[in-house]
């Protein structure tokens, strides 16, 4: 049992992820990038390198200017998302990434250094971010709140 | 909703045989009027009820109630083809970008594709071959395990990296010959048009495929080719079946032979993984090329009898190039394992390779219906005498 | 007879082509990627000449031949009118992220939608499909006119092409799978964004294609994810969305390299931005203008109905004017942000109207 958001609930995700081929085909495959995760107050870093999510921590708020891009919503938002996902064994059609980035006018994907470029990472990348969380089906979740 | 045919005409709106409406605003775009973005922001300001739709395009469509449902392979190209949309005409004048089956609009300025009729590049496998080729999709930087080249005698290495150069240099006439017609070739034939997206595809993994292998083990690029036969395949003029028969068929086939020899001779798992990997997509563009031609052959009249002088300058031009000792002593030494036996028993192979080559190239031929008896040059028709 | 030496005869090798080479003794080592194009960028095979003068198709780096046909009568022969700094990289993420619309696609989640429903999202397959043709024939061209001195990112393009090819086939499967059928031809793909077929140089063509099209359909393809209404559209549009980002990256990546490498073409790159923010300007982000036959499908798929239309034509435009944000923090990056201080370009009022 791991509770979000902590660096062993995104480290058990990450070992879910990283064991099973089905999430590293089908429009996944390699990629290079450093995702962040904004839940409340706290701040994790994701390392994406080749087929694996390499390594998981958690940041301080100004260490997400590392990343490529962060994804940003209220911890009420995470917990509907992640307990969606666990529900129906991936997120259903109202919880993927893409649909909670258009859904909410300030967006969920952002950065702080404000590179495009970088932040178009979560674009070229969805589909590896959607298997990411996807994952968190297989992981035993409780929520701190 | 009702199926409609036809002219696109909605039932039960306008006379019948009405045109669609034109997708022209009323009103001239905003770009010609001064400060159009302040305006527009200003207006966006201000609540705006938005005009209402117009919706002319709802109930246009040729055909409707099309349910194509996924096979056992998923959901193919090929699959559908049902009723209109597999209707592959003779010839195809649209010159816009209209997909097959969709109702065009009338008036739109031609975009200019010079391939139109049907028998200049149709094959029936081509659906097929599209979904096999993105199945059997293959990465040189992963796919291969690099890790197993292992330093070999300077001669070998030598002689590996020239070949290796050559059919880097090979691949980039595939990437130039093909993208060259590629986008002259009408959407009638999208089936076509998609398959050569993978062939062009398939060209570029193996032009870097083969730039690797000479860099990854101690050696380094070779010696250029003569390129005549390139310039051969690049100046088809006489359109794309000219250049397929050079191209996937005499060329092709060589390049092919030599792989399956390149594949039996590998020295590490390595080359192996490149040589049979490259292999595979080589058949797949080989069966599009017999296809086309077949296709062609019969389905217009004096092809048959084009595709035997096409033939014989072709082969006249292989010819010449394989007079360059080049190509010939470095495949020997691969052969080999050396240069020390590359003269015997390199050679003796070499031979093998080319007598294979001839001969399926033949048997190729003899299939379309063109027999190479008549003026086929002895250089070539050597190999199968000394058998 | 090639300059390699006499014709072998028999039992003889003549070996003169073993001392014809280029540079020797490289080993290219695999990293954590695999061995990647830019693994072997060593030495001077990594080194691409600012002006190529390859006339007979040699791999770079190759030994030349006097003798060795020309094939070339390429027109784009030097580093600054094609170069961006990470093709190798976009080249190998384009072939690991490949996918099947075959079977990477769950069409057996496809269930009967309502006419209105079906009807908006087939017009909009249809729309696809065309705009797609584009993309996959002009890469096509370039392609082949391009000397393969520079074939990072000629490889590049050969992606594209490849990666559109099955964007094209994927939206057609989509009209064809669900009792619809495919719809009206836009015709849009001649005339304004047909002008991508009439470019005469390289930069102009990405411009227009990578920068101002491929951001355009992206924003549609990211549309498309939200709006779907079964996992085979989200599929299906989230696939594309990622092949749709790594072409606008190109985009992005070439004109950051124009703008360092070739100062002496910004003002007429300027003039190639201008021309696409007047597309942007006269689309949708007018809520008082015409929709286009797409737009309206797409109003109606994000409204979740035609009696719904307005609803989701606010949502269309809001969407839109985050396209707009994006593909201006996207021209930054590029280093023509200037254009957005210096009130050259109008979308800063648009976008400070819109957030006031």
């Amino acid at each position: 049992m791991a509770t979000f958001p902590s660096t062993d609930w995104f480290d058990a995700v990450r070992k879910a992820f990283n064991a099973d081929d089905a999430f590293h085909g089908a429009g996944g495959g390699a990629c290079s990038t450093v995702m962040g995760a904004k839940i409340g107050r706290r701040q994790f870093l994701l390392t994406f390198e080749g087929l694996e999510c390499s390594a998981a921590r958690e940041v301080s708020e100004p260490d997400l200017a590392t990343a490529d891009f962060y994804l940003d919503m209220p911890y009420a938002d995470w917990r509907a998302m992640i307990q969606n996902i666990a529900a129906n064994g991936r997120a259903d059609l109202h919880h993927t990434l893409n649909t909670l980035d258009l859904d909410r006018p300030e967006g969920l994907s952002r950065s702080i250094h404000g590179d495009q470029y970088r932040e178009d990472l979560f674009f070229r990348y969805n589909q590896t971010m959607q298997f990411y969380f996807d994952a968190s089906a297989r992981v035993k979740t409780e929520f701190a709140e | 909703m009702t199926q409609n045919t036809g002219t696109g005409a909605r039932p039960g709106v306008g006379p019948a045989g009405s045109e669609p409406a034109s997708a022209t605003p009323a009103t001239p775009p905003p770009f010609d009027r001064p400060n159009a973005a302040v305006a527009a922001a200003q207006a966006d300001a201000a609540p705006v009820k938005p005009p209402p739709p117009r919706l002319t395009w709802m109930g246009i469509t040729h055909q409707w109630g099309t349910r194509v449902k996924p096979g056992k392979h998923g959901l193919r190209l090929g699959d559908l083809n049902v009723g209109i949309y597999g209707e592959v005409p003779a010839v195809w004048n649209d010159q816009t970008r209209n997909p097959r089956g969709a109702v065009a609009r009338r008036g739109i300025p031609p975009v200019g594709y010079s391939i139109r009729d049907k028998a200049d590049l149709w094959a029936d496998c081509a659906a097929d071959l599209y979904e096999e080729a993105i199945q059997r999709r293959w990465a040189p930087a992963t796919d291969v395990p690099w890790a197993t080249l292992a330093s070999l005698p300077d001669d070998l290495e030598a002689a590996i990296c020239q070949v290796a150069t050559e059919l880097s240099q090979y691949a980039n006439v595939d990437v130039e010959a093909v993208t060259h017609w590629q986008h002259q070739m009408a959407y009638g034939y999208h089936e076509v048009k998609q398959f050569l997206a993978t062939v062009s595809f398939d060209a570029a993994r193996h032009l870097e495929a083969f730039r690797k292998r000479a860099l990854a083990n101690g050696g380094g690029l070779g010696l250029e080719g003569p390129g005549e036969v390139n310039r051969m395949i690049l100046e088809s003029r006489g359109g794309w079946t000219e250049t397929v028969l050079y191209l996937f068929v005499l060329r092709g086939l060589f390049t092919q032979t030599m792989l399956r020899y390149l594949e039996r001779y590998a020295t590490c798992d390595a080359e192996r993984a490149i040589y049979g990997n490259c292999l595979e997509d080589k058949a797949r563009h080989l069966t599009y090329g017999v296809d086309h031609l077949w296709y062609s052959i019969n389905h217009q009249p004096d092809q048959k009898l084009i595709t035997q002088q096409l033939c014989i300058i072709g082969e006249r031009v292989l010819v010449r190039e394989l007079k360059d000792p080049v190509l010939r002593e470095a495949l020997s030494i691969v052969f080999a394992g050396g240069v020390a036996r590359a003269a015997s028993e390199g050679a003796a192979v070499y031979r093998k390779m080319m007598r294979d080559f001839v001969r399926r190239y033949l048997d190729v031929m003899k299939w379309l219906g063109v027999e190479r008896t008549a003026m086929f040059p002895d250089e070539l028709a050597q190999y199968l005498r000394n058998d | 007879m090639g300059e390699a030496g006499a014709a072998s005869q028999q039992g003889e090798l003549d070996l003169g082509w073993m001392k014809r080479r280029g540079e020797w003794g490289v080993r290219a080592e695999p990293s954590k990627q695999g061995l990647t194009l830019a693994d072997i960028q060593i030495g001077s095979y990594g080194d691409p000449v600012a002006v190529s003068d390859n006339q007979t198709g040699r791999p770079r780096g190759a030994a030349a031949r006097a003798t060795s046909m020309r094939i070339g009568g390429y027109s784009v022969t030097r580093k600054s009118e094609i170069w961006l700094e990470n093709a190798s990289f976009l080249y190998e993420e384009a072939l690991q992220r490949q996918w099947s619309s075959a079977t990477d696609v769950p069409w057996h989640t496809i269930r009967p939608l309502p006419d209105d429903i079906e009807q908006a999202q087939c017009q909009l397959a249809t729309f696809l499909t065309e705009v797609e043709f584009v993309a996959g024939d002009v890469p096509a061209r370039w392609i082949s006119q391009t000397t393969p001195d520079y074939f990072e990112p000629r490889q590049c393009l050969l992606a594209q092409v490849m990666d559109e090819s099955r964007h094209m086939d994927v939206f057609r499967k989509r009209a064809l799978a669900n009792g619809g059928g495919l719809m009206l031809t836009s015709g849009g793909t001649a005339g304004v964004v047909g002008s991508i077929d009439l470019s005469r140089d390289f930069t102009e063509m990405s411009s227009r294609l990578h920068i101002s099209g491929e951001g355009a359909v992206l924003t549609i393809f990211r549309m498309g994810e939200l709006m779907a209404y079964n996992e085979a559209e989200k599929a299906m549009y989230r696939l594309c969305s990622q092949d749709e980002a790594r072409h606008v990256a190109f985009g992005v990546m070439h004109m950051r390299y124009m703008s360092e490498a070739a100062p002496e073409r910004r003002e007429e790159i300027q003039c190639y931005l201008d021309e696409a923010e007047r597309q942007i300007l006269a689309g949708s982000q007018n809520p008082a203008g015409t929709q286009t036959d797409a737009s309206e499908a797409l109003a109606i798929l994000l409204g979740g109905g035609k009696d719904k239309y307005d609803e989701g034509l606010k949502k269309l435009i809001a969407i839109r004017k985050r396209q707009v944000t994006e593909y201006v923090k996207r021209v930054r990056t590029t280093g023509f942000g200037d254009r957005f201080d210096n009130g050259r370009s109008q979308l800063p009022a648009l976008m400070n109207q819109a957030a006031a």
